[in-house]
C-alpha cells in the first residue's frame, strides 16, 4: 500500500519511486518510521511465537514453523500462535486505519467509528439476531455488520442537510448512540439470562482461540478494504483542506466522504465480526503515527502500522502481564492512552 | 414536549445586546422551564410502577403512615424525587460549565475523566479495601472525582496557562488509564465487581436520602462559585486576549469553574451513579434557546437538567411494569430524539 | 469489554439458577485421541457427541461450572478456573483446600489460558460454559485431552449424575443422591401439614441487582423447595421467562402481603444476606403481616448446582420451618 502525495511539496525531503508508468512518492521520514516499525513489529512477533504457557525451546519453534514437528508442538506453534499473531497483526493494522480516516474526515481528535453509531449500532444488530432469529455465528456477523452500517448510513442521512457538517454528523452521532445504547440495554433487560449472554459474550474482544478460518477470511476482507483505502487517499488529503479546497481540486465532496466512512466502518466491522470490539486502537494510533511521522495531517500508512504494533504488543501483554490472561482490550486502553498522553504533554509543553 | 415550546418561543442567534424584548422571553421561558419542574416534581410522588390511589398518597404525605404502600410513598417516591432534582441540577450546570470552559461541543463531565475517577476510586474501594456500604462507596466516589479533576486540571495546565484543548486530552487520557485499570481490577475480582453495580447502575432510586445530604452543601458553594465566574467565562468565549483585556483574569476563572464542575459532576456521581448524556445534551438545548449568554444558559440548565431526568425516571417506572427501567437508561431515549431535531434545525455551534 | 465480566457474573447465576427450558445444539463431533489407550476407556454422552474417557481419568482440569460440583463428589482437580470468593467461603474446609490445591488456568471459560491447560497434561477435561465459549475454544481443548462438555442449561441433578460417571465418581454419588431423598422425605413427613395449607414466597436481592430491587426467586433453591417437597410457591406461566428475571423496586414489597410465609436469604450465620440486607431495613418490609408475626424465615441456600450444598440447604429450610408453628413441627 501507498500513500501519494498531494502535488505540492512542503519542502520535505521526498523519495520518488518509479517503475515503468507509475511512481510512488514518499516521505523520508514516512519511510524510516515505517522501517522502524516493521522491525519493532518482527521483533514483537518473534517474542509472541518464542513464548507461552507452554514451554517450547526456540528451536521446537523454529522447525515447527518450517514444517520439522508434527504432533502437539506444532498445534500449538502453528495452530494457536501463529494465528493468533496475524490476527493481532492485521486487526490492529485495520483498526488504526479506520481510525485514520474519521480523525481525517471530521477534522477531530476524539473521532472514531463509534462517534457516527457505529459500535452500538452493530451490538443492536447481533441483539437483533440473537433475540429475534435466535441464528448462528454466521447470522449474527451479518446481522452486526448490517446493523452497525445501517446506523452509520442513518447517522450520515440525519445528519445530512444542504451537505454534511462535521459538527453535525458528530453531534447527530452522540445522539443516535446514546439512543440506541439506551435501546440495547433495555433488549438486554428484556431478554432471557442465556440470550442475554450471548450477547454478552459477543461484546467481549479478545483475540484467545482466534482460528485460520477467521484470520484468512477476515484478513481478506481487510487487504480489499485497506486497497481500496489506498485509493481514497488523494481524495482524503484534500478533504483535509476543507470541502471548498476539497471541490477546487476537483473532488466530489458528497460521495467521496459517503466512500471514505464506508470504508472506515467495513475496517471497523471486519475486525469487530472476528474478534469483538477491541478498543482505542483506532482512537491513538493515528495520532501516534501522525506524530512519530510528523505528517502534515493524519496519514494511512504510519496508523496502520502503529495500529498493527500497538494490538500485537498490547495482546501479548494481555497473555503474560497478569496471572489469567486479559481480554486484549484492556491492554489497549491503558498503553495507548498512557502513550498518548505522554505525547500530547510534552508537545503541548514545547508548544505553549 | 416543553423543550420544544420554548424554542419555538426564542429569537434566532446571537446578538450582543440582546434588545429587551428577548430578555422578556427568556425570563419567561425561564418561568416556563420551571413551572415544568415543579409539575414534573409532583407527577414524579404521584406515578410509580405500583398504582397507589391519591387519597393514599395524600394520607401518607400528611400523617404518618403504616400501611406498606404509604412507606413506599414516604421512603421511595419522595425520596428519588429529591435526589432527581438534587442530581440533575448539578448535571445540568456541570455540564453548562465544562462546555463553556472547553468550548467543545463533545465535552461533558465524563469527558474531563470524572466517571472514570468515581468509578475507579469506588472499585479500589471495594475490591481492595472491602468498603460494602453505600455511604462508604459515596466518599470514594467524590473524593475520586475530586481528585481525578485537579489532576487533569495540573495536567492540563502548561507554563502559560491552561488551554481547554490540552486540558480535554488529558481528561481524556487520564480516564483512559484510570479506566483500564478499572477494568484490570474488576477481572481480577468478579465479587467486587457485582458489589460495584449497586454504584454503576445510574439510577436515582434506592439512594437514600442520607447520602444526598452531606452533599448539598458542595452543591451550593459550586452554585456560587459557578454564577460568579459566568460573567467572566463570557468574556472567555470570545478569546483569551480580548478577555484579558476586559480586565478578566482568565487563570483564576478557570480555575475557579473547574472547581465548581468537580463539585457538581463529582457530587452527583457520587450520589447517582455515572449518569451519561445529560450533562452533554442539556446545555446545548439551553444555548439553542438563549443564545451565548452563559448567566441564561446556566439558569436554563439547572431547570432543564432535573425536568429530563424525572420525565425519564417516570418513564422508566410505566414502561415495564412492574418492573423498572434505571434512569440513566431513559435519559438518552428520551433526550437524543430532542438534540437530533434541535441539530437539524438551528445553526450549528454557537460555542 | 465492561459486558466480559457481566458474562462472567452470568455464567455463575446461570448455573445457579437455569433450570431446562432452552435447548441448545449440541455442537461438534468428539475429538477421541485419548494417548493413553492402555489403561482402558468408557465412553460418555455429552453436549459435544460420544467422548471416549479414560476408565480411570486422574488428571482432570475442570472449566466453568464443573470446578465446583466436581470437587463436591470428592474429586480433585489438577487445573479449575476462577471461582468467586462467596462461593469459596461457604464451601466445607476439604472442598477449599481441593480448589485451593489445583492450577488456576483461567479467569473463565472464554479466556482459559491453553498452553497453560496442556502443560498440566490432563487425561480428562470438564466444561460447562457458554456455547460461545464453546466456539472459541472447544476444538482446541478436544485436542488436548477428552473433553466432556455440558451446556449451561443441564438440570442440576442430571449434570451431578454425568460429572459423576464421566470423571468415575459414582460412589460419591450414589451416596449423596440417597441422603438428598432421604432428607426430602423427612421434610415431607414432619410439616405434612405446614407443606399443604401454606403459600410460600421466596424473595431474594442480588449484589449485580440495581439499587432499591429485589426478585421473586422462583429458580435456585426454591425450585427444590417446589418441585421436589411440593411447597406451594409461585411459578411463572409455562413458556414464560422466570420470575426472577425480572427486578422489582421496593415499591412493590407491599404485594408480598397476600403470601402467608416469606423465606428469604441468609448466610451461612444466620444473619440476612449482604445484598438483602436493603430490603430489610425498609419500612415496607418491616410493616408486612408475615415480617411482624415472625412467619419470614431466613433460609440458607449456598447454592444448588451439586448435592452437597443442596442437602445443606435443605437442613437450613428444615431448621426454619421448624420455628414456624409448634404444633406444626411433627
Amino acid at each position: 500500500m501507498n500513500t501519494p502525495q498531494p502535488r505540492v511539496d512542503f519542502g520535505r525531503r521526498a523519495l520518488v519511486l518509479r517503475r515503468g508508468r507509475i511512481a510512488v512518492r514518499l516521505q523520508w521520514r514516512t519511510v524510516v518510521v515505517c522501517t522502524a516499525l516493521t522491525v519493532a513489529l518482527a521483533g514483537t512477533a518473534v517474542l509472541a511465537l518464542m513464548t507461552g504457557s507452554y514451554a517450547l525451546s526456540p528451536e521446537q519453534v523454529l522447525s515447527a514453523l518450517t514444517g520439522g514437528e508434527t504432533g502437539f508442538v506444532r498445534e500449538i506453534v502453528v495452530e494457536w500462535r501463529l494465528p493468533r499473531v496475524t490476527a493481532a497483526l492485521v486487526f490492529g493494522a485495520a483498526l488504526g486505519v479506520s481510525g485514520a480516516i474519521f480523525q481525517s474526515l471530521l477534522r477531530n481528535p476524539l473521532a472514531d467509528p463509534g462517534i457516527i453509531g457505529f459500535s452500538q449500532g452493530s451490538y443492536t444488530g447481533a441483539l437483533v439476531v440473537i433475540l429475534v432469529v435466535d441464528g448462528g455465528y454466521a447470522l449474527l456477523v451479518g446481522g452486526a455488520l448490517l446493523g452497525g452500517t445501517a446506523t452509520a448510513v442513518g447517522v450520515y442521512v440525519l445528519a445530512h442537510r444542504r451537505g454534511v457538517q462535521g459538527f453535525r454528523l458528530i453531534v447527530v452521532g452522540i445522539g443516535v448512540s446514546a439512543m440506541l445504547g439506551s435501546l440495547n440495554t433495555w433488549l438486554i433487560l428484556k431478554a432471557d439470562l442465556d440470550q442475554a449472554m450471548s450477547a454478552a459474550a459477543w461484546g467481549a474482544g479478545s483475540l484467545n482461540g482466534v482460528s485460520w478460518n477467521q484470520v484468512v477470511f477476515g484478513g481478506a476482507c481487510i487487504a480489499a478494504l485497506l486497497l481500496l483505502a489506498g485509493t481514497l487517499s488523494r481524495p482524503l488529503r484534500q478533504l483535509q483542506l476543507g470541502d471548498d479546497a476539497a471541490a477546487a481540486h476537483g473532488v466530489r465532496v458528497s460521495p467521496t466522504r459517503l466512500g471514505l466512512i464506508l470504508v472506515g466502518v467495513a475496517l471497523t466491522a471486519t475486525v469487530t465480526a472476528a474478534s469483538g470490539p477491541i478498543a482505542f486502537i483506532s482512537l491513538v494510533a493515528p495520532q501516534i503515527g501522525h506524530r512519530l511521522a510528523r505528517t502534515a495531517g493524519i496519514t494511512l500508512v504510519p496508523a496502520a502500522f502503529v495500529g498493527a504494533l500497538l494490538c500485537l504488543a498490547s495482546d501479548y501483554l494481555a497473555q503474560h502481564i497478569a496471572p489469567n490472561p486479559l481480554p486484549v482490550g484492556v491492554i489497549t486502553v491503558v498503553l495507548g492512552g498512557g502513550y498518548l498522553g505522554y505525547l500530547l504533554f510534552t508537545e503541548a509543553r514545547r508548544r505553549l | 414536549m416543553k423543550l420544544m415550546d420554548a424554542t419555538e418561543a426564542a429569537a434566532p442567534t446571537a446578538e450582543r445586546q440582546p434588545p429587551v424584548p428577548r430578555r422578556r422571553r427568556r425570563a419567561i421561558g425561564l418561568v416556563g422551564a420551571l413551572a415544568t419542574l415543579i409539575v414534573l416534581m409532583v407527577l414524579s410522588v404521584m406515578i410509580g410502577s405500583k398504582a397507589i390511589p391519591v387519597p393514599v398518597i395524600w394520607d401518607a404525605l400528611l400523617n404518618p403512615p403504616s400501611s406498606p404502600d404509604q412507606f413506599a410513598i414516604r421512603d421511595f417516591r419522595l425520596p428519588r424525587t429529591i435526589v432527581g432534582l438534587a442530581v440533575g441540577v448539578a448535571l445540568g450546570l456541570s455540564g453548562a460549565l465544562i462546555q463553556a470552559l472547553t468550548r467543545n461541543p463533545l465535552a461533558d463531565p465524563g469527558i474531563l475523566g470524572v466517571h472514570a475517577g468515581a468509578s475507579f476510586a469506588v472499585t479500589v474501594a471495594v475490591g481492595l479495601l472491602g468498603v460494602r456500604s453505600a455511604q462508604g462507596y459515596m466518599w470514594f466516589a467524590f473524593a475520586g472525582a475530586l481528585i481525578v479533576t485537579l489532576l487533569v486540571l495540573a495536567l492540563g495546565t502548561t507554563r502559560k496557562g491552561s488551554s481547554p484543548v490540552v486540558l480535554v486530552l488529558a481528561g481524556v487520557c487520564v480516564g483512559a488509564v484510570l479506566g483500564g485499570a478499572r477494568e484490570a481490577l474488576q477481572l481480577a475480582d468478579p465479587d467486587a465487581f457485582d458489589a460495584m453495580r449497586y454504584w454503576n447502575a445510574g439510577t436515582i432510586a434506592g439512594r437514600p436520602l442520607d447520602v444526598v445530604w452531606p452533599i448539598l452543601p458542595f452543591f451550593a458553594v459550586a452554585l456560587v462559585l459557578a454564577f460568579a465566574v459566568s460573567g467572566p467565562l463570557n468574556a472567555l468565549a470570545l478569546g483569551d486576549e480580548l478577555a484579558v483585556a476586559q480586565g478578566v483574569r482568565v487563570a483564576r476563572t478557570r480555575v475557579l469553574a473547574v472547581i465548581a464542575l468537580a463539585l457538581l459532576a463529582g457530587g452527583a456521581t457520587a450520589i447517582a451513579g455515572p449518569i451519561a448524556f445529560v450533562g452533554l445534551m442539556v446545555p446545548h438545548v439551553a444555548r439553542w434557546i438563549v443564545g451565548p449568554d452563559q448567566r441564561w444558559i446556566f439558569g436554563y440548565s439547572i431547570l432543564l437538567a432535573p425536568s429530563l431526568l424525572l420525565v425519564s425516571d417516570i418513564l422508566g417506572r410505566v414502561v415495564l411494569r412492574p418492573g423498572e427501567i434505571p434512569v440513566g437508561i431513559v435519559t438518552a431515549f428520551v433526550g437524543a430524539p430532542v438534540l437530533v431535531a434541535l441539530v437539524r434545525r438551528k445553526k450549528a455551534s454557537g460555542l | 469489554m465492561s459486558s466480559t465480566p457481566r458474562a462472567r457474573r452470568g455464567t455463575a447465576l446461570a448455573a445457579a439458577l437455569m433450570s431446562a427450558s432452552l435447548v441448545l445444539t449440541a455442537c461438534g463431533s468428539g475429538g477421541d485421541d485419548s494417548g493413553d489407550k492402555a489403561a482402558g476407556t468408557r465412553s460418555v454422552k455429552a453436549e459435544n457427541g460420544t467422548i471416549k474417557v479414560p476408565a480411570d481419568p486422574r488428571r482432570i482440569v475442570t472449566i466453568g461450572n464443573t470446578n465446583l460440583p466436581f470437587i463436591d463428589l470428592g474429586g480433585k482437580p489438577v487445573g479449575v478456573t476462577e471461582v468467586s470468593d462467596s462461593e469459596l467461603d461457604v464451601l466445607p474446609a476439604k472442598q477449599k483446600a481441593a480448589y485451593e490445591a489445583a492450577e488456576v488456568v483461567g479467569s473463565n471459560g472464554g479466556e482459559v489460558d491453553l498452553e497453560k491447560l496442556a502443560g498440566l497434561k490432563p487425561d480428562l477435561i470438564l466444561v460447562q460454559f457458554h456455547s460461545k465459549d464453546w466456539d472459541k475454544v472447544g476444538k482446541r481443548l478436544e485436542s488436548i485431552a477428552p473433553t466432556v462438555s455440558w451446556g449451561l442449561d443441564t438440570e442440576w441433578k442430571a449434570f451431578a449424575g454425568e460429572i459423576a460417571e464421566a470423571a468415575d465418581l459414582t460412589d460419591a454419588l450414589s451416596r449423596q443422591t440417597a441422603d438428598f431423598k432421604k432428607k426430602v422425605a423427612k421434610i415431607q413427613k414432619a410439616y405434612r401439614k405446614t407443606i399443604d395449607d401454606t403459600s410460600f414466597v421466596d424473595v431474594s436481592r442480588g449484589d449485580w441487582s440495581d439499587p432499591g430491587t429485589f426478585y421473586i426467586a422462583d429458580i435456585g433453591c426454591s425450585e427444590i423447595a417446589r418441585d421436589d417437597i411440593g411447597f406451594d410457591l409461585p411459578e411463572a406461566a409455562k413458556g414464560k421467562d422466570p420470575l426472577a428475571y425480572e427486578s422489582l423496586p421496593f415499591e412493590q414489597i407491599g404485594e408480598l402481603s397476600k403470601y402467608d410465609v416469606i423465606t428469604y436469604p441468609v448466610d451461612a450465620g444466620g444473619r440476612p444476606a449482604e445484598p438483602f440486607v436493603p430490603v430489610t431495613k425498609t419500612n415496607s418490609w418491616k410493616s408486612l403481616p408475615a415480617v411482624n408475626s415472625g412467619r419470614a424465615l431466613g433460609v440458607f441456600c449456598p447454592g444448588n448446582n451439586s448435592y452437597g450444598p443442596v442437602l445443606r440447604y435443605l437442613d437450613s429450610l428444615d431448621r426454619a420451618l421448624a420455628t414456624l408453628a409448634p404444633d406444626d413441627a411433627n
